[in-house]
Order: structure tokens, then C-alpha cells, then sequence
């Protein structure tokens, strides 16, 4: 894992208790990281919330999805036999292979066994499983190495007064957030993206008021796996690409969904943001070893005094 | 019996439907609805009821019968298809989306012809006002009648021919209930046909053209609302003791 350099050097000095004038700049510049971490957790993060809000299913094999993207794009830009192109049309071509990949297991695997009423922790362990074969998968093809893309790799970062942040990671931050919102006006205001609420609301009545779920199930399916591949590109393009990248980002994606409120696609993309921000300033006090633990550590104690999680949602009984 | 056959909109024909394989929950039980009638299922609880208006609209598998509407076979086609054709639905519970808005709600009644949106929420909300006042409220913001209303209001977005209603009443303050059946009766004066399955038998035979009384999964008796309202044994079996004083 690539560590800034301020907070490379903060960590190489020691300072258990952070002082002097450097400590603000410092805190600014985790925060600037944190929220580029963030928006890479909530990309992928809102697909794998629209699959349990519509489906229920805990899909464990979300992290797969995202690896499966940054490789293709790999592949796709200076993997061995490949074609060789630029990273752009690399992703954009791994973005269009990821939302089939997951339409594709919709379609051959989750919708037939659903039409036979399989139970959905039997359906979880599957999903299980899948994660477990995809990645190994992965790992024939890809190997242990860890890669990075051809452009993009080193730059030199803009100085915006107390922080510094590099091209590269400024218009991945800037994509995020575009993208992000451009979800969020699918679901707010399109038919598709309220079918894809009104489902997760109450599949029943969805059903009932003429709504092909299995179509909209599709849609989502497709969505996921296509916003998936695009935070594995994003993922690989700030750290690097490893074969088991997108299962380590699969605790980190299930803890902002949790933390935002279970079933809300915002509450994902909030809740993911707050992890990446928690993970990126622990990192100012405590060895960033253990960055992810104190980012589940928010995530409980979050839980213990709002237990619906930040946007989750109470209902009016009767 | 054939004649009336024809002209029925819904056929439903020894049905045989459940939940858990092997089981049947449905045994054979058949019932009709002609054009503009309003015909009302009631009988002791798990008698099968709500299982047999979640059979007739393609949300539980159907083993082995026929339903037919309009003629046509419709056995076992998923709800959406049923809906396109001019059947709507208003589940017992969980009758709206509670995390979208009024609007939304009533939208995605029209989720298959969109374009028909404005025009159908005019008389929709013409017949439900309190949906008009709180159209950008939250559906889980409302009461229990409230959500009956919106859950009709929704259902009848598409103009249905034939509105299947799941226990309208269940959870309701009397003053609701009154409220419920009222517009239920209006809908059907509008000219959609209404099967009604309804704990609430008495009142529910009160407003129904005929009735049917369902036990164990299939027909015991049936007969138009004031016969089965006055019949001794439905009145010993179902309305309880208390309506034999009358």
C-alpha cells in the first residue's frame, strides 16, 4: 500500500501524540486523502446496496467484480497479448465488460436459483464461494505480482496550499463524485431508478403494480458490476493492482453500507465516505497497519448509538 | 352455469395452491366475478383467503386448476403481465412503498404506461383528497388508513377492470373501516369489478353483490350477501352468535 509521503514521514518520526505546526496540514491532508478513499469505497459500494436492497443478497463476491475490472483494464492497457491501448478506452472497455459479467450472473446463476426458492443464507454461502473461485481465477491468469497501469503512474502532485494532491487523484475524486451523483439522479428521478427504490421498498407491491423485477433485478445487476470495475480501475490507479485487491475492499465496502443504514444507496455512498475518512486520519495517530480496524471501529461504535445506521430510517408502525 | 361462465371477467376453477411442497393450502376452491360486481370471500382464519387472491394474481404458484380472465387463460403469469392486462391488487399488509413519496407511490402505478400518469392521478386523487394534501409525504409517514387509501389509490393508476382486495380492513380503527368499505363501494359504483377477502365478514356481505365462504381451502358456501348474512350456518360457523340477534 502506497503511504502519502506527509504521512510517510510523520509516521517514520514516531509521534504517538501528534504536536507543532505541521499537525494541521498533516490532519488536512488525510482528509483530502480520506475522501479520495472514500469515493472509491462508495463507487463500488452503491452497486453492492442496490443488489442487497433489491435482491436481500449479501453478495460476497462483490470484491471480485471490483479486481475483475482493474485486471481487464490491465489486461487491456500493458498485459502480455494484449492490445495494448490507452488506459481510457482500457477502463471504459472493462467498465462495459463488468456490468456484463454481472448481468451474466444474474442471469445464469442468482435468477434460476431464486425461481427455485432457494433460501438466502444457502444463497449467500454461494456467493461465497463465487468470491473464492473468481478470485482464484483471477490469480491464474493474473499472478501474485502486483502490476500498475502504464500512464498516470508517477506524477507530481498540485500544491493547493496546505495540501497536495496529484492530477491523477483529483480527477478520480472529481469522476467519483460525478458518478455518485449521477446514480443518485438515476434513482431520484428516472423510471428505472424508481422501480429500482420501489423494489427495494417492497418487492411484493412492485410485482403487484406491474413492475418485471426480474428485469429491474437485471438493470441493477448490470449497474453493480459495471460501477464495481470502475472503482477497481480507480483502486488500482491510486494503490496497485493485486489479485486480491477487491476482497480487501469488500470489509471496508459492507462497513460503509452498514454505517450509512442497510438497504439506502446514499446511506452507501455517506457511509463509505466517513470509512475512508476514518481509515486515512487514524493513520495520523496510529501505524497505518491498522487503518481498517480503526474504521471498523467507527463502524461500531456508530451502531451502538445509531443502530439504522447515519440515513437509515425508522418506520411509523400502524 | 355456462352462460354465466361466459360473461364472468375472473374465473377462478379448482384451484390447488400452497406454500411448502406437498402441502396444499388451496384445495380445490373455484369462485366467479362478473362485470361491475362486487363479490366479497370471507372465512375463518387460514382458511386459505388471502392465499387464494395471491394464487388468482400470479404471485403464488397454482398446482394444479385454471384462471381464466376474460376468457383467457391466465394461470400462473407473473403479476406484471396480470396488471397490463387490467388486474390490479392492494396486498393485506404492506400495501404501499413506504420510502417513497405519495407521488412516487401512485407513479409507479403507472409504471407501465407512464405517459398516463397525469391524467389517471386526477381521478385518483379526486376520489382519495388526502392523497392530493400529502403527495411529496413519505408513505411510511402515514397511518394505516392513510396507506389503504394510497395502496388503492395506486392499484387503481392503471384503470383496472378487476381490483382484488386482501383483507382492506385488517388493522383499522372502525372510523377507517367505515371510511374503507365506503370507497370500496364507490370504486365498484365506477364500474370496477371488486373481489374483496375480508376478516370483517359481516360487514363485508353488507356491501358485497354475493359472497363466497371459504373453509379448509375450499368452497363451503356461497350465495349473494343478504343470503349468506341471514344463512344459520355461516352465521354459527362465521359471524359469530351475536349476529343471529338481529
Amino acid at each position: 500500500m502506497r503511504v502519502p509521503f506527509v504521512l510517510a514521514t510523520a509516521l517514520t518520526q514516531g509521534d504517538a501524540v501528534p504536536q507543532g505546526p505541521g499537525f494541521l496540514d498533516r490532519a488536512l491532508q488525510a482528509l483530502v486523502d480520506g475522501i479520495q478513499f472514500g469515493a472509491i469505497i462508495a463507487i463500488t459500494a452503491v452497486g453492492l446496496s442496490l443488489i442487497f436492497g433489491t435482491t436481500h443478497l449479501i453478495n460476497f463476491a462483490h470484491g471480485e467484480l471490483v479486481t475483475i475490472g482493474a485486471v481487464m483494464a490491465f489486461f487491456l492497457n500493458v498485459g502480455a497479448g494484449g492490445p495494448g491501448w490507452h488506459l481510457i478506452p482500457s477502463a471504459i472497455v472493462a467498465i462495459v465488460i463488468g456490468a456484463l459479467l454481472g448481468g451474466l450472473i444474474e442471469r445464469g446463476l442468482w435468477r434460476p436459483l431464486r425461481n427455485r426458492g432457494t433460501g438466502l443464507i444457502n444463497l449467500f454461502i454461494i456467493t461465497i464461494g463465487l468470491s473464492l473461485l473468481l478470485r482464484h481465477v483471477v490469480l491464474v491468469f493474473f499472478g501474485t505480482r502486483p502490476q500498475s497501469y502504464r500512464e498516470y503512474d508517477i506524477q507530481q502532485a498540485l500544491d493547493l496550499g496546505p495540501v497536495g494532491i496529484t492530477p491523477r487523484d483529483l480527477i478520480i475524486v472529481v469522476l467519483s463524485v460525478l458518478v455518485l451523483l449521477g446514480v443518485a439522479f438515476m434513482l431520484q428521478r428516472t423510471r428505472i431508478g424508481t422501480a429500482i427504490r420501489a423494489l427495494s421498498s417492497n418487492p411484493d407491491l412492485a410485482e403487484a403494480s406491474g413492475i418485471d423485477v426480474d428485469r429491474v433485478v437485471l438493470v441493477v445487476w448490470m449497474l453493480g458490476g459495471g460501477l464495481a470495475a470502475l472503482g477497481g480501475v480507480f483502486f488500482g490507479l491510486t494503490e496497485i493492482i493485486t489479485w486480491d485487491m477487491g476482497f480487501r475492499l469488500l470489509l471496508l465496502m459492507f462497513a460503509g453500507i452498514i454505517l450509512g443504514g442497510l438497504g439506502s444507496a446514499y446511506g452507501a455512498m455517506v457511509g463509505s465516505f466517513v470509512i475512508g475518512i476514518v481509515a486515512q486520519m487514524s493513520s495520523l495517530w496510529f501505524p497505518v497497519d491498522l487503518q481498517n480496524a480503526w474504521a471498523l471501529l467507527a463502524l461500531i461504535v456508530v451502531l451502538l448509538i445509531r443502530p439504522q445506521g447515519i440515513l437509515g430510517q425508522r418506520e411509523r408502525v400502524g | 352455469m355456462s352462460e354465466q361462465d361466459e360473461q364472468a371477467l375472473l374465473v377462478a376453477e379448482r384451484v390447488f395452491a400452497g406454500y411448502v411442497p406437498g402441502v396444499d393450502v388451496l384445495c380445490g376452491c373455484g369462485l366467479l366475478l362478473g362485470p361491475r360486481e362486487l363479490v366479497g370471500v370471507i372465512g375463518p382464519n387460514g382458511a386459505g383467503k388471502s392465499t387464494l387472491v395471491k394464487a388468482i394474481f400470479g404471485l403464488l404458484r397454482i398446482r394444479s386448476g385454471m384462471v381464466t380472465f376474460k376468457g383467457k387463460d391466465v394461470t400462473n403469469l407473473p403479476a406484471h403481465t396480470l396488471v397490463s392486462r387490467g388486474i390490479g391488487y392492494v396486498p393485506q399488509r404492506q400495501n404501499v412503498f413506504p420510502t417513497l413519496t405519495v407521488e412516487e407511490n401512485l407513479r409507479m402505478g403507472t409504471y407501465l404506461r407512464p405517459k398516463e400518469f397525469s391524467r389517471r392521478v386526477a381521478t385518483v386523487e379526486e376520489l382519495f383528497p388526502v392523497l392530493a394534501q400529502r403527495r411529496a409525504q413519505k408513505a411510511n409517514s402515514m397511518s394505516g388508513g392513510e396507506r389503504q387509501m394510497l395502496g388503492m389509490g395506486r392499484a387503481l393508476m392503471m384503470e383496472p377492470e378487476v381490483l382484488l382486495l386482501d383483507e382492506p380492513s385488517a388493522g383499522l380503527s372502525p372510523r377507517f373501516q367505515d371510511q374503507v368499505f365506503e370507497r370500496v363501494k364507490e370504486i365498484n359504483a365506477s364500474g370496477v369489478a371488486i373481489l374483496m377477502v375480508e376478516q370483517n365478514a359481516r360487514r363485508c356481505l353488507q356491501i358485497c353483490h354475493r359472497g363466497y365462504v371459504l373453509d379448509q381451502g375450499g368452497n363451503a358456501y356461497t350465495g349473494t350477501g343478504t343470503e349468506l348474512l341471514h344463512d344459520d350456518k355461516v352465521i354459527e360457523l362465521y359471524l359469530g352468535t351475536l349476529a343471529r340477534a338481529r
